[in-house]
């Protein structure tokens, strides 16, 4: 279902970098602050460029064109992209158009949310607002999530929710690539170290 | 994100946001009323000159609408996920700028007769002040894009865009107040309103692109 492949040439951020990712696979990038983390994850999904190097999905070639990529992926960032303006269920209708508003209050209820389900973002804390955008993960059916410190500004319960919803994911043959400091509980990564 | 989603959501949250919408159209209100007090509110002076107050005063209000146009977005992390959607970029720049475009030129359009009226603009000339206005602003909307997206990481990108953008924008108003004022001598205008009307179309071909490309570089 998923085979990602990546070279990376010279660079002085990594230098001939090789990693797969397979489908039902957690594999986590680790480094230090600066090692590069981010900006690798940027560069997959096609926002910096690669000096060196060819990037595979699927068994074809996405180096040039990441569209076959992007439209299989699903991405979360440092900045969950959510509107102040939006209440939480909004925010979550733009990303999720198709989903049955029944489904985009579960996945609120999933990330301890439900509650606020119509309480504009600008009132809610920045863990509540990371959760809104987490809340994504209970509705897509994209196979390849990328997580960027997914875990920044959560507290315990809602670090538990989304492992258990990972872990979820990867039974169905699901992927994830992940950067993270904080150590997974229950789940066991494949390591790619990032030397600073 | 699909783009119905994506218009709709832009689309209520120009409207959630009513202080920024109305400050444009204030200001054009603003100007427009201030102008015959301070330099001469006779019929002889303001009817010749009512083009000219009109469009640099549309002028100046599309570029406050415009300039911060992409700096939530790009400040909530909203442009990240543009890039990563899957979507044409293009496609998304476009369909924000129409979104501001009719955010900002409808309630314009319809104060602007109450306006013109006290700027003692002759009525016949009135339907070719909105042409122009209809015909022109769209390019003002779209070039203004290209700046707001090339200093949308910048802290202190206004000033810069203002250069950017000013000198782009006269050719419209010099084409738009031609128009006017041939109406006024009862000249054709009509070479002047296609001039207007190329210009916007060449933005709308052009300038979703440059933004794009621009909002690719910004957010890094």
């Amino acid at each position: 279902m998923k085979d990602l492949w990546i070279e990376r040439g010279e660079r002085d951020l990594c230098r001939h970098l090789t990693f797969s990712v397979q489908s039902g696979e957690l594999v986590r990038i680790a480094g230090e602050n600066g090692a590069g983390k981010s900006s690798l994850m940027k560069s997959i999904l096609g926002w910096l460029h690669f000096a060196e190097g060819t990037l595979e999905f699927n068994g074809e070639d996405v180096t040039q064109h990441r569209d076959m990529l992007l439209q299989n992926q699903l991405y979360l960032g440092h900045t969950p992209g959510i509107k102040n303006v939006f209440t939480a269920l909004e925010n979550l209708k733009l990303y999720c158009p198709d989903a049955a508003e029944d489904d985009l209050e579960q996945a609120l209820v999933q990330v301890q949310l439900g509650a606020f389900a119509d309480t504009p973002a600008a009132q809610l804390s920045a863990g509540q607002k990371r959760r809104i955008a987490l809340a994504r993960l209970w509705l897509t059916d994209k196979a390849l999530w990328f997580l960027d410190e997914p875990f920044t500004a959560l507290d315990v319960k809602g670090v538990e929710a989304l492992e258990k919803r990972m872990s979820e994911h990867l039974s169905v043959g699901g992927a994830i690539v992940i950067t993270t400091h904080q150590p997974l509980l229950n789940l066991s990564p494949k390591v790619i170290e990032l030397a600073a | 994100m699909n783009y119905r989603s994506y218009f709709k959501a832009e689309w209520l949250s120009l409207l959630r946001r009513k202080q920024d919408t109305l400050n444009a159209l204030l200001f054009f209100v603003m100007v427009i009323t201030l102008f015959p007090l301070g330099v001469d509110p006779s019929a002889d002076f303001l009817a010749p000159a009512a083009g000219g107050i009109i469009w640099c005063a549309t002028a100046l209000s599309v570029l406050m609408a415009v300039e911060g146009m992409y700096k939530e977005d790009y400040n909530d992390g909203s442009l990240e996920q543009w890039l990563v959607s899957g979507l044409s970029v293009t496609l998304l720049v476009f369909l924000k700028v129409l979104a501001q475009w009719l955010i900002v030129v409808v309630p314009l359009m319809i104060v602007l007769p109450i306006l013109a009226q006290m700027l003692f603009l002759p009525m016949s000339v009135l339907g070719v002040v909105m042409l122009s206005i209809l015909l022109g602003t769209p390019a003002l909307f779209f070039i203004g894009s290209i700046g707001a997206a090339l200093t949308v990481s910048l802290r202190r990108g206004a000033v810069l865009m203002l250069l950017l953008i000013l000198p782009l924008y006269i050719p419209v108003i010099v084409f738009a107040t031609g128009a006017i004022r041939a109406a006024q001598l009862e000249m054709a205008y009509s070479g002047q309103l296609a001039i207007l009307a190329a210009i916007s179309l060449v933005a709308l071909a052009l300038s979703p692109v440059m933004a794009a490309i621009s909002i690719r570089a910004s957010v890094n």
